[in-house]
């Protein structure tokens, strides 16, 4: 959870923990534990649970202690008893798995979607994200949204910035990760209404606001400058189909720059660390969520197979990526020696298929992370989360559900394929297909299916064509 | 005690710009507190207005303290400060004991390099991250924002500097993010220019050492093959070193998989070691790290791929 405040999302996580009381979480945790020792003796399941766990750890303990391994070897504590058994008592699929509980996070995310009492002040300036997050979980969930239209098309008219682009809400300045999270769900929204209640225009010229000389893109006026303002600009240009000239206000052009993507490139690209993977912005330490921003992005500025082969040293990359994976836990951490959390099912888990599209399938396991998410992230009272013993929210619950959808399918990018739109500027994203269902290695079956999500978009592929085919097809702004 | 404006004189001249939810119920609403809706609603007014002064500093204070995760009012209070010409001492007096009850805020540590760089001075910014660490010593804003204060006074060969990165990583080898700034200290200030050879040798002897201590800890490990790397030698320069590790006669003594993964690529490298590449990645699928075999696999796939090129 510690991580989840610095991926693109400006995660309320932390802030949730602020307000919630700990002592309830704790005993959140020991009721499980508790329910645990009186299950008696092992069952068939989860003896077979308990010989898989054995058969992906790591055989080699250092017997050096440091903070670092303390916290792990305590949170492995706490994470073993729900990938061995079945502390929550939940129905098994037929792999002896935790099903999904699908109607529980339905609840979970409609409640998400509703009214807060007003000891979530902290919140204020997140409320695009939680939307975003739950009419993303809610469509990965196979849940119809589209009652949600017009009061989404209501919530962001209220913020959007007369300058251009969206705020938190009403009367807050424009921000890139409020207008991703604002763009996302107007996309997932649809249809006219929603796509005209963009000011596009303004759009064009806030984003010039936000490019920098250096090529990369700060997040709002006066804010910091990092990869996720990248991506952000890139997935919102690209779905509104935005000019990629530079607007004639735009400060870069003092600077010689003239397209939105001068520069991009290779500002990422000193993103990569030395350990192969990506960072906020460049000398940071690599983390999952800054590597799924900056793959998304150059998987904008062109097919992936080009664009990472031209700005990153994919060798290391790829080495980085799967060393991301815990063992024996099978979940995602975000950066070397970190502990595992249910939103790198996403992150990390995420950048697989852009990866893939430029090298070669099936480099991961996707079998470990299903199970990571089936038995470790599924709260009891709906809404999936960080770890056992952590209070779900609707960003865990958004991209556990993301990176469970990255286990069962896989996608290609096929540059050759016919397709009623593109052939203008960052319509790269738009050649992405769905391959179909993983079935190696399977440990989930039909109650446990999760929709297809675009690998870059993260909305369904539905609402990322039909935005961008409106705003191919429409004369000016 | 709440804070109300609305019979405050000094305030009688605002008139509040209320939050307009307009017909429909918005998603994700907040039944805000009064007090917040209140102060939010002048906030609004004198940013209408683009009123900058001292009652806006105490206003923007006040939302602050009951929501630190607000981007719109640290912006705007930046900006107060700038046309105010505040003085910027104060502001870190002020914002230091915030920043610790917020560990995990965006808004702060922008705010604070925003006031730094303003101040042209780092002094007292190590002892206040210090602290910072101590709390959690992987904070990703606090050594971000580490680096950005070493590249904005030119701190790359500042002793005092290393010294203290060196402690962190000796206070925990297995910090990742004092690995990194020690890279970033070593190979991000020289801008591409080569490493010379002392400090290229200083460094893998550093990193040596540290994977002696813990070889299954992978940030060494990184940080070593980084800096051969970094220096354009082969790879078989670490082949000796690996070889203590993870001696593939000897394949049920294996100290390190670390050690293991970058035997197969030495042995990849060298005219008849594919078979003991592949020797290695297998290990490595089957037993010594397990959960990575497609990966591993994969790898195993590329050997056979360079001898068709060849
Ligand atoms: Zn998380």
């Amino acid at each position: 959870m510690a991580d989840a405040e610095i991926s693109p999302a400006q995660s309320p996580s932390n802030r949730l923990e602020e307000i919630l009381d700990a002592s309830d979480r704790i005993e959140e945790l020991s009721d499980s534990e508790n329910d645990y020792e009186d299950m008696g003796s092992v069952t068939q399941e989860e003896q077979a649970n308990i010989d898989y766990l054995e058969s992906v750890r790591i055989p080699i303990i250092d017997e050096l202690k440091t903070e670092t391994s303390e916290v792990q070897d305590d949170t492995l504590e706490v994470v073993l008893p729900f990938l061995e058994g079945n502390p929550n008592d939940y129905p098994l699929n037929i792999f002896g798995i935790p099903q999904l509980q699908r109607e529980k996070h339905i609840a979970f995310l409609k409640q998400a979607l509703g009214d807060y009492p007003s000891g979530f002040a902290l919140l204020d300036a997140s409320r695009p994200w939680l939307v975003y997050w739950s009419l993303q979980g809610l469509s990965a969930l196979y849940y119809d949204i589209s009652q949600y239209r017009e009061r989404v098309i209501h919530t962001f008219s209220l913020a959007q910035h007369p300058t251009g682009g969206y705020g938190g809400g009403f009367g807050q300045l424009p921000h890139l990760a409020a207008t991703y999270a604002a763009i996302l769900s107007l996309a997932m929204a649809g249809e006219i209404e929603a796509y005209e209640s963009i000011n596009r225009k303004n759009m064009w010229h806030y984003l010039g606001q936000m490019k920098q000389p250096d090529g990369g893109f700060t997040m709002a006026a006066g804010g910091e400058e990092d990869i996720r303002g990248a991506f952000c600009a890139l997935v919102v240009m690209s779905l509104l189909h935005i000019p990629l000239e530079l607007p004639p206000d735009a400060p870069a052009r003092q600077h010689g720059l003239t397209s939105f993507t001068d520069g991009l490139g290779e500002w990422i690209s000193k993103c990569q660390s030395f350990d192969g993977g990506m960072s906020a912005a460049p000398g940071n330490e690599a983390h999952g969520a800054y590597a799924f921003c900056g793959l998304g992005c150059l998987a904008i500025i062109g097919p992936p197979k080009e664009t990472l082969n031209k700005y990153l040293n994919i060798d290391t990359l790829i080495h980085w990526l799967a060393a991301r994976q815990c063992s024996p836990e099978g979940g995602y951490n975000g950066r070397t020696n970190k502990l595992v959390d249910g939103c790198y099912s996403h992150w990390v888990g995420g950048c697989w298929s852009i990866v893939e599209a430029a090298t070669t399938s099936d480099m991961w396991n996707r079998s470990a992370l299903t199970r990571y998410i089936l038995s470790g992230c599924q709260f009891k009272r709906g809404g999936l989360i960080d770890k056992p013993g952590k209070r779900a929210d609707a960003y865990h619950t958004c991209y556990n559900l993301a990176g469970l959808s990255a286990t069962q399918h896989t996608y290609t990018y096929e540059a050759t394929m016919q397709i009623d739109l593109g052939g203008s500027a960052l319509d790269a994203p738009y050649y992405w297909k769905l391959d179909g269902v993983h079935e190696e290695g399977k440990v989930w079956d039909e109650t446990d299916h999760i929709a297809e999500v675009h690998p870059i978009f993260v909305v369904p592929f539905k609402a990322a064509h039909a935005c961008r085919k409106y705003f191919e097809e429409k004369e000016g702004f | 005690m709440p804070i109300f404006y609305h019979d405050d004189p000094e305030w009688s001249d605002i008139e509040p710009l209320p939050q307009d939810d307009g017909g429909l119920h918005p998603l994700a609403a907040i039944a805000y507190a009064d007090e917040y809706s209140e102060a939010m609603g002048y906030l609004r007014a004198v940013m209408a207005k683009n009123e900058f002064s001292q009652r806006v500093l105490g206003l923007t204070e006040h939302i602050i303290s009951m929501n630190p995760a607000h981007y719109t009012v640290w912006l705007y209070r930046s900006r107060t400060l700038s046309e105010l010409k505040a003085s910027l001492h104060d502001e870190i007096a002020w914002l230091n004991p915030t920043a610790l009850k917020h560990l995990k805020n965006y808004q702060i540590w922008h705010h604070r390099q925003t006031i730094i760089d303003g101040i042209n001075s780092p002094k007292g910014e190590h002892e206040f991250i210090a602290t910072m660490l101590e709390q959690d010593s992987k904070n990703y804003h606090v050594w971000s924002y580490r680096q950005w204060l070493v590249k904005r006074f030119g701190l790359f060969d500042d002793k005092e500097e290393m010294r203290w990165t060196e402690d962190m990583i000796h206070a925990d080898v297995r910090n990742n993010s004092a690995w990194n700034h020690r890279w970033f200290l070593v190979v991000g200030g020289r801008d591409g220019k080569t490493l010379p050879e002392n400090v290229v040798k200083r460094e893998m002897d550093y990193a040596k050492s540290a994977i002696r201590k813990a070889p299954q800890n992978q940030s060494p490990w990184n940080y070593l093959k980084g800096i051969v790397r970094e220096a354009k030698l082969p790879v078989s320069t670490l082949k000796d070193f690996a070889l203590e590790f993870a001696d593939m006669r000897r394949p049920d003594d294996i100290y390190s998989s670390h050690a293991l993964d970058l035997l197969a690529d030495i042995y990849a490298e060298e005219e008849n070691g594919k078979e003991e590449a592949k020797k290695a990645l297998e290990l490595l699928a089957s037993k010594y790290d397990p959960i990575r075999a497609h990966y591993w696999n994969f790898r195993k796939g590329l050997l056979d791929q360079s001898g068709v090129a060849a």
